[in-house]
C-alpha cells in the first residue's frame, strides 16, 4: 500500500509527532509511507526520521507568510477547531490540492480539522482514515456538531482509548465509519530495563495545571516523611515551574523533590528510576505511562479519563488511584517504597504487559484496518454495514442537539457580549 | 527516537561504578576494518590552545563499534569534548549523544572513594553534543542533606579520601579580597567520615557576597571543598535549589556553583 499522513507540523515537539513518526516508520518496513506537514517553520523536524519515510511541507512559514492568501481565514479548515489560527485559506487551497493529486491508497488524518479536509476533499478511490488523539469529551461542542457532519464522509476513525473510541459511537451517528482504538506505540527500548533497586521515583510531562504535579509533589511528602532516601524527579518544562519550585520549598522537600528540566529522549531517565508516576486529571492516552512501563516501571496513575486505566492493571503492573487524591496516590507509592519484593514483581508484569504497545502489534492493527477499508472502497461499500439500533440514532440524536444547543446558545452570548462593548 | 537531526554517527555510553565508560557507536560507512579512533579533548579556556587529549581504539563488537574509557588514567578536572577520528589525515567530527546510561552513578554517595577522587558525568552541552565533567580532587567532602530554618542553615556531609581528626574545622571563606573567614566545629560521626555542621544566619548576614564552604580534616592539612558529586546530574544548579532565608536586610541561599560546589550567597534587599 501506499500511506500518506497529512500531520500539522512535523518540524515541533508533541505526542501526536512522535506517536506518527513511530507509526509511520513501522509501516515503511512493509509500506510505501510518506509524511505531509501542513507546516514548516524550520530546516530540519526535531526528531529524527527513518529516511523510508518521505517528508515534504505545504506551506513553509519561512517564505510564505508574504503570500496573499495566508492573511485571508480558512474556509474549509473548521471554525471551533483548536489550530483554527494557524490555518488559512492558503493552507486550505494546498491542502485540497495535495489531497486533489495524491497516488496513496490510503491518507491518515491526525487532528480533527485535517481529518475534515480529508473528509471533504479526497477523491474517491482514497480510503480516508481519520486519527483523533485528544477527545471528543473535551471537544467544544461547536466543534463536535461540525465533526458530526464531515465524519461521515471518512471510512474509519481511530481513537488511542476504547474509551473514546466508545463516546464516539455512543454520540455521534456515523454509519459506515469503522471506529477502532488504535493506542500510540512505543519503540522498543534500547537500554536494559530497571533493575527496580533505585530509589527514585520518575515521573514526565509538559509542567501544565492539567498534569497536577502539584498533587504528586504533596503526596510525595508522605513518601519522604517516611524514607527520606527515596527522590522524586520530575522531568519538563512549562508555566507551573515557578510555582512548583515554591510549593517544593513550602514542604520543605528541596532534597527530595527536584525539578530536573526537559530530557529528550526519555529512556535513559526511566531506567535510573524505579517506579514511575502520573497525577493528571486527564490524559487522552499517556505516552509517558508506556514509556515508564516499557523501561521496567510499575507506574502509579491517577486513574483519569481515559488512557491510564486502559493501560495499567491496578495492583498487577502498577496502580490507579482517584483523580485528585493526594493521599491515595501518596499511600499507593509508599505501598511499592515499601515492598521491595512487590515493587520488583510490579515491574516486571510492567514489563511484559507494556509489550502490547510495542509498535509490532500496533502496525498489525493499522495494517489490517487499513486493508479492510480499501478493500471495501474498492467494493463500494462501507467498511461497516450501518446496524446502529433506532434506539442508538435516538441518542445520538441526542447528543447531537445538545451541541448545536450549546452552539447557537454559546454565539448568541457572543452576540450580546460584543453589543454591550 | 533520537531528537536532533543529523547524519553523523551518534555515541552511545554506558558508566559503571568504577566510572569506567564504554562508548557504543554505529558501524562506519566503510565497515569495520576503518581504523576509526575517538578523540576526547580537555576543552581550554577561552583563547587558550587546547594541551590535552586522550585517543581510544574504537574495536568491532557485535556489528558495531565499542572503546572503553578505563578508570586509569584518571582525566583532569574540567569538560572534555568527544570527537570521531575517521583515519590519520581525516578532521575529526564532534559526536552527538546516543543513549546515557548513567543509572549506576544514581547512588554514588553511598560508596566511600579513595585519594585522588575522580569522577566522570557523561552529559549534553547546551548545543547538543556530547561531553564528560570531570573532578579531580585529592580528597572531597559530599554535601547530603540541606537544612534551612529561620535561624540557622545545617549541612550534613560526609568525607572521601580524608578522615575527621582532632581539631578538624569547617571553614566558611568569604569569596574575594580581604580573606574573611568563620570557622565552625563540625559534629563528626564515629566513623570519622560522615559530619554536618550549623551555620547562624546572623554570622553570614554581616557580609554580603559569597561564601565557599570548606573542611579542614586535621590541623595543618589541606582545606577540602564541600560539593556534590557523587551521582548522575552533571549541571546541579538549577536542579537542587533551595530556598533563601531572609535576616534583617539580608537575603541568605545556599546554593551549588557552575562546578558543583556548595557556597552560600549573602544579598542585600
Amino acid at each position: 500500500m501506499k500511506i500518506s499522513f497529512l500531520l500539522h507540523n512535523a518540524y515541533g515537539i508533541g505526542g501526536t509527532i512522535t506517536t506518527t513518526f513511530n507509526l509511520a516508520q513501522a509501516l515503511a518496513e512493509r509500506h510505501e509511507v510518506e509524511i505531509v506537514s501542513v507546516l514548516r517553520h524550520r530546516e530540519h523536524p526535531n526528531f529524527t526520521l527513518d529516511p523510508r519515510v518521505s517528508l515534504r511541507p505545504l506551506v513553509d512559514l519561512r517564505q510564505d507568510k508574504e503570500h496573499p492568501l495566508y492573511l485571508k481565514p480558512a474556509r474549509v479548515f473548521p471554525r471551533a477547531e483548536y489550530r483554527y489560527g494557524q490555518y488559512n485559506e492558503l493552507t486550505d487551497q494546498r491542502i485540497a490540492e495535495c489531497l486533489a493529486a495524491t497516488d496513496a491508497d490510503v491518507v491518515i488524518g491526525t487532528r480533527p480539522g485535517l481529518n475534515v479536509h480529508l473528509a471533504l476533499q479526497a477523491p474517491p478511490h482514497v480510503v480516508r482514515i481519520g486519527q483523533e488523539h485528544l477527545t471528543l469529551d473535551n471537544h467544544p461542542p461547536r466543534l463536535r456538531t461540525a465533526l458530526r457532519r464531515a465524519y461521515r464522509g471518512l471510512d474509519a476513525l481511530t481513537t488511542v482509548t476504547e474509551a473514546d473510541a466508545a463516546a464516539y459511537r455512543r454520540k455521534m451517528r456515523l454509519p459506515g465509519v469503522q471506529v477502532e482504538a488504535l493506542p500510540n506505540s512505543v519503540p522498543d527500548p534500547a537500554l536494559p530495563a530497571a533493575d527496580g533497586t533505585a530509589k527514585v521515583v520518575v515521573a514526565a510531562g509538559r509542567l501544565v495545571p492539567v498534569k497536577r504535579y502539584d498533587l504528586l509533589i504533596e503526596a510525595f511528602a508522605l513518601v519522604a516523611a517516611e524514607h527520606p532516601d527515596w527522590q522524586l524527579r520530575i522531568y519538563g518544562k512549562g508555566e507551573e515551574h515557578d510555582r512548583l519550585r515554591q510549593l517544593i520549598a513550602d514542604l520543605g522537600l528541596w532534597n527530595n523533590v527536584f525539578l530536573m528540566g526537559a530530557a529528550a529522549p526519555m529512556e535513559a531517565e526511566w531506567v535510573k528510576g524505579s517506579i514511575g508516576a502520573a497525577a493528571s486529571n486527564f490524559e487522552p492516552f499517556g505516552m509517558t505511562i508506556v514509556e515508564a512501563m516499557r523501561c521496567g516501571l510499575p507506574v502509579v496513575s491517577t486513574d483519569c479519563p481515559y488512557g491510564p486505566g486502559e493501560i495499567i492493571e491496578d495492583g498487577v503492573d502498577g496502580r490507579l488511584v482517584p483523580v485528585g487524591d493526594r493521599d491515595a496516590l501518596g499511600a499507593a507509592l509508599l505501598g511499592l517504597v515499601r515492598d521491595d519484593e512487590r515493587r520488583h514483581r510490579a515491574g516486571r508484569a510492567a514489563l511484559r504487559n507494556a509489550r502490547r504497545f510495542a509498535p509490532g502489534p500496533v502496525v498489525e492493527q493499522a495494517e489490517r484496518l487499513f486493508a479492510e477499508a480499501v478493500t471495501a472502497r474498492r467494493a463500494g461499500r462501507p467498511v461497516v454495514p450501518d446496524r446502529t439500533p433506532v434506539g442508538g440514532v435516538l441518542i445520538s440524536q441526542g447528543f447531537a442537539a445538545r451541541d448545536a444547543a450549546y452552539s447557537a446558545a454559546s454565539s448568541a452570548l457572543r452576540v450580546v457580549r460584543r453589543g454591550q462593548r | 527516537m533520537s531528537t536532533e537531526h543529523g547524519t553523523r554517527p551518534r555515541v552511545g555510553c554506558t558508566v559503571d561504578t568504577d566510572g569506567r565508560i564504554s562508548f557504543d557507536l554505529p558501524p562506519g560507512p566503510d565497515g569495520e576494518h576503518a581504523a576509526q579512533q575517538l578523540l576526547l579533548r580537555l576543552r581550554p579556556k577561552k583563547g587558550q590552545p587546547e594541551k590535552t587529549l586522550h585517543v581510544l581504539d574504537l574495536k568491532p563488537a557485535d556489528g558495531r563499534l565499542s572503546a572503553v574509557l578505563d578508570p586509569e588514567p584518571v582525566l583532569a578536572e574540567g569538560r572534555w569534548d568527544v570527537y570521531l577520528l575517521q583515519g590519520p589525515d581525516s578532521e575529526r567530527d564532534r559526536l552527538r549523544p546516543g543513549p546515557r546510561d548513567l543509572r549506576a552513578l544514581v547512588d554514588g554517595h553511598l560508596r566511600d572513594r579513595r585519594s585522588p577522587l575522580a569522577v566522570r558525568i557523561p552529559y549534553v552541552t547546551k548545543d547538543g553534543y556530547l561531553a564528560i565533567r570531570t573532578w579531580l580532587r585529592p580528597a572531597h567532602a559530599e554535601a547530603g542533606r540541606v537544612d534551612l530554618t529561620d535561624r540557622s542553615l545545617t549541612v550534613g556531609a560526609r568525607l572521601h579520601g580524608a578522615a575527621l581528626e582532632e581539631g578538624a574545622v569547617v571553614l566558611l571563606r568569604l569569596r574575594g579580597a580581604g580573606g574573611t573567614e568563620h570557622t565552625l566545629e563540625p559534629r563528626a560521626e564515629a566513623d570519622g567520615r560522615g559530619f554536618s555542621f550549623t551555620v547562624g544566619h546572623e554570622e553570614l548576614a554581616a557580609a554580603t557576597g559569597v561564601w565557599d564552604v570548606f573542611v579542614q580534616p586535621a590541623p595543618e592539612v589541606p582545606r577540602v571543598r564541600v560539593g556534590r558529586l557523587l551521582d548522575d546530574v552533571a549541571d546541579r544548579k538549577e536542579v537542587f535549589v533551595y530556598p533563601a532565608a531572609t535576616l534583617g536586610g539580608a537575603v541568605l541561599r545556599p546554593y551549588f556553583t557552575v562546578d558543583n560546589d556548595l557556597s552560600v550567597e549573602v544579598t542585600k534587599v
